[in-house]
């Protein structure tokens, strides 16, 4: 076998390709020799060919009705892919890869798969992103294995607050809070659920804050928490405007413990609604007429 | 007749013979329809039986014992007091056939009765017998209070010395107890930290437990399996190869080189002397057995090989 990749990938194309002399494709010999060529090219750093070589091993190895192996090349190939910065082959090639694990019958390595492709693409491609993330839940959730999905859900939550989609963000806690509640995770579900309303708030949304509270006081559990306790006094502190109080309850560690993105509300809009509202006559207009309510938190 | 019958009838006997008890009739008559008395005699009787405990406590060892006579005599004190409220209302009431003087005589011993109750030593301090004291003597109506001009000039109400140490020290304690209190806070802030960590942990491991379950049946599957293939590979070598027939390999191995060998040397001399013609199909035919006796061994060695 002679090591120059070139050469592997040409033979290997030969023996794929159907002639007069050859009725039937020896997949087989030819993946063998896409793999080969695949790793030299990687080792080469020439990615653009290894990409196209893992593809065609990966659709090798499809041929020889091995989903498993399939998928691997894609991810090595969607990897590659990424090296090169062609954000939509990254995600073409990992819900391939995805898809194959699907056909194997295991949904953990496919929700993998779809959570490093919304990780890779989530600063060039934040829709595509969220579209990423959303599949990778319903994944899991579908082969009951919530407490993965946890992680997925922080994530889809940060694309969104970047992408300043508060009602979605708090859509995504939210659901993350059943999933929590699910596995029984009480303390993921209370995060969660303060989170949420913390979101709302800061969207300067008190209405749906409170809704929110007080749907999540539909769990007794929850009244009684440290959360439960925070998300009130920060409700009845931002609806009366009173934003000692804000600060008091922002700095509480219950805050500080919760999911980086949205604790660092606290660290950068606190100080700017200290000083919006320090210039209004009253402290009631606070909520009304700051409309970039920099708000909570 | 069983035991309980037998107790009935000797109690409704001794109640119709009753009237014959001396001692009974003594201790009824002794005060009549006297209810103040006979609660007098109640209370004294209480009394002295306490101070019997308390002495039996004073000389007793063991801390158990003393505990226990304490404790029942601080009961009797506390029942006794109410006894003698009792005694005093009974005592102002007018009863027929008693003077003045007695009733007064009356009084002043019901006065009497809490200090001595007091007395009773029950393992406390003795602080409270001034405080009966007090408490008797605060119902006299011949006590006023002396608010006589000469000392409610200036230096009454001044601080006194000992007045502004008191105020430095009540100062100095609350500075004290402010820094006792941020301790207190920074480690109710790192009992939180301490305590969200804890959870989240307890979460992960959650998590980390159906994995680990999974890997175990795994393993075990793995495990199986290996064992499995194991058993049969030596089955496979046992069956193509036994130890015996291995021997009688070597051995014909043995003997075929040392023929083929004596063969050669023997043909190597030979050669000199010019017979070969003779001897080379021979030599050829041996080499040729020789050969394949050794092919023959190869192969089963690789067969064994590859199980």
């Amino acid at each position: 076998m002679s090591s120059d990749p070139d050469k592997l990938v040409a033979k290997a194309d030969k023996l794929t390709k159907l002639t007069l002399t050859r009725w039937s494709a020896d997949w087989r010999n030819a993946t063998l020799n896409y793999e080969q060529a695949a790793n030299a090219y990687r080792v080469a750093k020439k990615y653009e060919k290894a990409k196209d070589a893992f593809e065609k091993a990966s659709k090798g190895q499809e041929m020889l009705t091995s989903p498993w192996d399939a998928a691997k090349h894609m991810e090595s190939a969607a990897a590659l892919a990424k090296e090169l910065g062609n954000w939509n082959d990254v995600a073409d090639l990992y819900r391939r890869a995805s898809e194959l694990y699907v056909e194997c019958g295991r949904a953990q390595p496919a929700s993998d798969a779809l959570g490093k492709a919304a990780r890779a693409v989530e600063d060039h491609l934040p829709d595509v992103a969220v579209q990423l993330y959303t599949d990778a839940c319903s994944l899991l959730e579908e082969d009951d294995k919530d407490q993965m999905a946890f992680d997925l859900y922080r994530a889809l939550t940060a694309v969104h607050i970047k992408l300043e989609k508060y009602t979605d963000a708090a859509a995504a806690l939210l659901r993350l809070g059943l999933a929590a509640d699910k596995c029984n995770a009480s303390n993921s579900q209370f995060k969660a659920y303060l989170s949420a309303i913390i979101v709302y708030l800061y969207a300067n949304d008190v209405k749906a804050a409170e809704k929110c509270y007080n749907d999540c006081s539909q769990i007794p559990a929850f009244l009684g928490s440290d959360q439960g306790r925070c998300g009130s006094r920060l409700i009845s502190a931002y609806s009366e405007g009173n934003v000692e109080e804000i600060k008091r309850v922002a700095q509480s560690s219950t805050i500080t413990h919760l999911d980086h993105a949205v604790s660092s509300f606290t660290l950068l809009f606190l100080p700017r609604l200290l000083a919006e509202c320090s210039f209004l006559p009253s402290a009631d207009k606070c909520t009304i007429a700051s409309p970039h309510s920099d708000g909570l938190v | 007749m069983s035991v309980i019958d037998i107790i009935f009838r000797v109690d409704e006997i001794c109640k119709r013979y009753d009237k014959y008890d001396i001692e009974k009739q003594r201790e009824l008559n002794a005060y009549g329809d006297d209810v103040f008395a006979r609660l007098y005699a109640t209370v004294e009787a209480d009394i002295d039986a306490a101070m019997g405990k308390a002495d039996r406590a004073a000389k007793e060892s063991k801390r158990a014992v003393t505990a226990a006579l304490n404790a029942e005599n601080r009961k009797t004190k506390a029942r006794l007091m109410d006894e003698v409220t009792k005694l005093q209302k009974l005592a102002r009431k007018k009863v027929k056939g008693l003077s003045k003087e007695e009733q007064a005589i009356r009084a002043d011993l019901v006065l009497a009765l809490p200090e001595r109750i007091q007395a009773i030593p029950d393992g406390t301090t003795t602080g409270a017998d001034q405080g009966g004291g007090w408490g008797g003597s605060a119902s006299h109506k011949n006590i006023t209070f002396d608010t006589s001009e000469e000392n409610l000039n200036d230096d009454f109400f001044q601080q006194s010395e000992e007045s502004s140490q008191f105020r430095q020290e009540h100062e100095r304690r609350k500075l004290k107890q402010a820094c006792k209190d941020e301790g207190l806070d920074v480690i109710s802030d790192g009992l939180d930290t301490l305590k969200n960590l804890a959870h989240d942990m307890g979460e992960e491991l959650d998590r980390q437990v159906p994995l680990m379950d999974e890997i175990d049946t795994k393993v075990d599957r793995a495990n199986s399996e290996l064992r499995n293939t194991n058993v049969r590979l030596k089955q496979t070598i046992t069956s193509l190869r036994s130890s015996r027939n291995f021997c009688i390999d070597i051995i014909l191995l043995c003997v075929i080189l040392g023929i083929a060998s004596y063969i050669y040397k023997y043909v190597c001399v030979l050669y000199l002397n010019s017979l070969t013609y003779f001897l080379l199909p021979l030599l050829a035919v041996f080499h040729l057995l020789s050969c394949l006796a050794n092919t023959y061994l190869f192969c089963t060695c690789c067969s064994i090989l590859q199980g």
